[in-house]
């Protein structure tokens, strides 16, 4: 089975200058934690996932400083979160993106989801285009329809 | 890309060249070339350096410039292995949530002024990087210091290059405080009770002129503090912003952690009431208490290992190490050091002033490791021409660590801690935002310690 006959063809996506509160209210309104961002030729820019706000509006040293409890909200995350009305999500985006193409086999992207930890994939054309996603529940999906209809 | 890979070729073939023309041998030439790639390699291509690392080691033993045998003496395992022990160490504590304790520590300062905060900054901030090592304090000082600086909403610059230039300072104090404090101590057979007793002092006299041109410097950023303090009132929310469980893995964590401290303390003592080579404890202990950590926390021994053991820098020490041995293998260094003695007409005082110096320009520029390496070989064949040499060993120590302040690229401190204000602040800051104070800083602490290396017979 290939990647083509599973993906979803219908992509929502973020465009590349929206900021980040509207993206991530793209985000609450479709009730998924990422999408991909494109430019105006729908080329893919990057993902933006729900991470990406947190790691924007926490301290990026939380995790080098080690192990320690909130006990209240630092005076910077509200800071920090009012600045995503202006921050362009090109910013907060993952710019290094793991793609793969409508004729992938399905095996092959499981591999990827699997060793890369990914939760699902955009599908690109040869351009770079983005012509679909693919997530680990359309992989599994595919899988037991095999299996029953085996 | 290709303008700098030229620019490296061309710079250490024409050194290589150079080398003969002034009379030394081919391999000697060949060993300056190398270790000249990754000099350079470091400065212009950092991210590359142990690729150049890698490929010099292999230029050398393939010219038959140096014997496996003595690569692998030179390469200091004895060094790689104290780091190693000290970074598993240091990844426990940090896991326990010790440095996250110090920074909650630092955020209930009772009745902040801005004075109290500047001297509390700097001197926990040099003492930290004494007992620990300057890379890993400047991380927590550097959250504490912005996390303050947003609650009273005043520019975080001027206290952060406080912190990170005391740091530097700091971490000439001791063996553990800097890489380049081991490195010394192993090749000059200096022990930890000599730290304590010659830098740890120096160290300090240098810290408080440091203080005093941080104080004046800043006036303005510390009168607005005090005003930021007094509209908000006490730091309450500060107070109770983050807390660290007093469990007991934190409390057996620091025991670990005082008991190796003491090991390496006494280290000279013991080893002399157990007929041990120089250095054994002082190299034991950090390896010892690494390998208990690892057989109580059994699950996560890899876990240390792999992720706290920063292995792609102790790998390019390694192989720097060997290359700089090569040129002491070769005879190059011994040919530098005289003329190096030549030139400041066999009088030490002379020398002292051009280590010291030398040593403080060159770290503004590269790493200090990559420094001190390239001068060891050099002072190990000042031995040979029965030069005193424990002076000019402080006199490297103090210019690689102190040399670090001058520029904001002098020093890993420097970059860590500019790294995460420009994530955290998005605040860049530029060359002359930090090269005057670091500049005036760096001067004057490394005059200091110059003076007292010429005075104090001590030393």
């Amino acid at each position: 089975m290939r990647v083509g006959e599973v993906m979803a063809r219908e992509v929502k996506s973020i465009p590349f200058d929206a900021t980040g509160i509207e993206a991530l209210r793209l985000l609450q309104e479709m009730k998924i934690s990422g999408l991909p961002v494109v430019d105006k030729e729908n080329k893919l820019l990057g993902m933006f996932t729900e991470k990406d706000i947190l790691s924007y509006i926490l301290p990026s040293y939380i995790e080098k400083v080690g192990r320690f409890i909130y006990q209240d909200d630092p005076k910077s995350l509200k800071k920090k979160f009012a600045e995503l009305g202006t921050v362009k999500i090109n910013q907060l985006m993952r710019k290094e993106v793991i793609t793969t193409t409508e004729d992938t086999a399905l095996c092959e992207v499981a591999r990827i989801m699997l060793t890369q930890r990914a939760r699902r994939l955009p599908v690109i054309d040869a351009k770079g285009r983005l012509i679909g996603i693919i997530a680990r529940e359309d992989v599994l999906r595919a899988f037991t329809q095999g299996m029953q209809q085996a | 890309m290709l303008k700098k890979l030229i620019v490296l070729i061309v710079v250490s073939v024409s050194l290589g060249f150079l080398s003969r023309g002034v009379g030394l041998s081919v391999h000697q030439a060949t060993a300056v070339t190398i270790f000249s790639v990754s000099i350079l390699g470091t400065l212009i291509f950092w991210n590359f350096r142990l690729s150049f690392a890698f490929l010099g080691t292999s230029v050398l033993l393939l010219s038959r410039t140096i014997d496996i045998e003595h690569l692998i003496r030179f390469s200091s395992l004895e060094i790689i292995l104290f780091l190693v022990g000290m970074m598993v160490i240091i990844g426990l504590l940090k896991e326990e949530g010790l440095f996250a304790w110090l920074v909650s520590m630092i955020l209930r300062i009772p009745h902040l002024t801005a004075k109290k905060f500047l001297f509390a900054i700097s001197i926990l901030s040099a003492l930290l990087a004494c007992a620990i090592d300057e890379v890993t304090s400047i991380i927590f000082m550097v959250a504490a210091i912005i996390e303050i600086c947003d609650y009273f909403e005043v520019d975080p610059r001027p206290f952060i290059i406080c912190s990170v230039m005391t740091t530097n300072i700091g971490s000439a104090g001791t063996v553990l405080g800097n890489p380049i404090g081991i490195l010394i101590a192993t090749k000059a057979g200096l022990s930890f009770e000599d730290f304590i007793i010659k830098a740890f002092p120096l160290m300090l006299l240098c810290l408080c002129a440091a203080v005093f041109v941080l104080l004046i410097w800043y006036q303005k950023a510390i009168r607005e503090l005090d005003q930021q303090i007094k509209r908000f009132g006490a730091n309450e929310i500060l107070m109770r912003l983050i807390s660290v469980p007093p469990e007991r893995h934190l409390k057996i964590s620091l025991v670990i952690f005082i008991f190796t401290l003491v090991f390496i303390s006494l280290h000279h003592r013991l080893e002399l009431a157990l007929n041990l080579e120089k250095n054994t404890i002082l190299l034991v202990a950090p390896l010892f208490s690494a390998g208990i950590i690892m057989l109580w926390k059994w699950r996560k021994a890899r876990e240390f290992i792999e992720k706290d053991v920063e292995w792609w820098t102790l790998l390019f020490f390694m192989l720097l190490f060997a290359q700089a041995g090569t040129l002491k293998y070769t005879g190059a260094s011994d040919i530098l050091a005289q003329r190096l003695v030549a030139f400041a007409g066999n009088n030490l005082d002379v020398l002292k002033g051009i280590v010291v110096w030398l040593s403080a320009i060159g770290s503004s520029i590269l790493d200090n490791v990559v420094l001190v390496a390239s001068f060891i070989p050099v002072m190990q064949s000042f031995q040979s021409m029965h030069v005193n040499l424990q002076s000019l060993w402080w006199a490297l120590l103090f210019g690689g660590c102190f040399g670090g302040n001058i520029t904001f690229v002098g020093s890993t401190a420097n970059i860590v801690a500019l790294g995460i204000l420009e994530k955290e602040k998005n605040i860049r800051m530029t060359f002359f935002q930090w090269f005057w104070i670091g500049l005036t800083v760096g001067i004057i602490t490394t005059a200091i310690v110059w003076i007292v290396l010429l005075v104090v017979p001590w030393y």
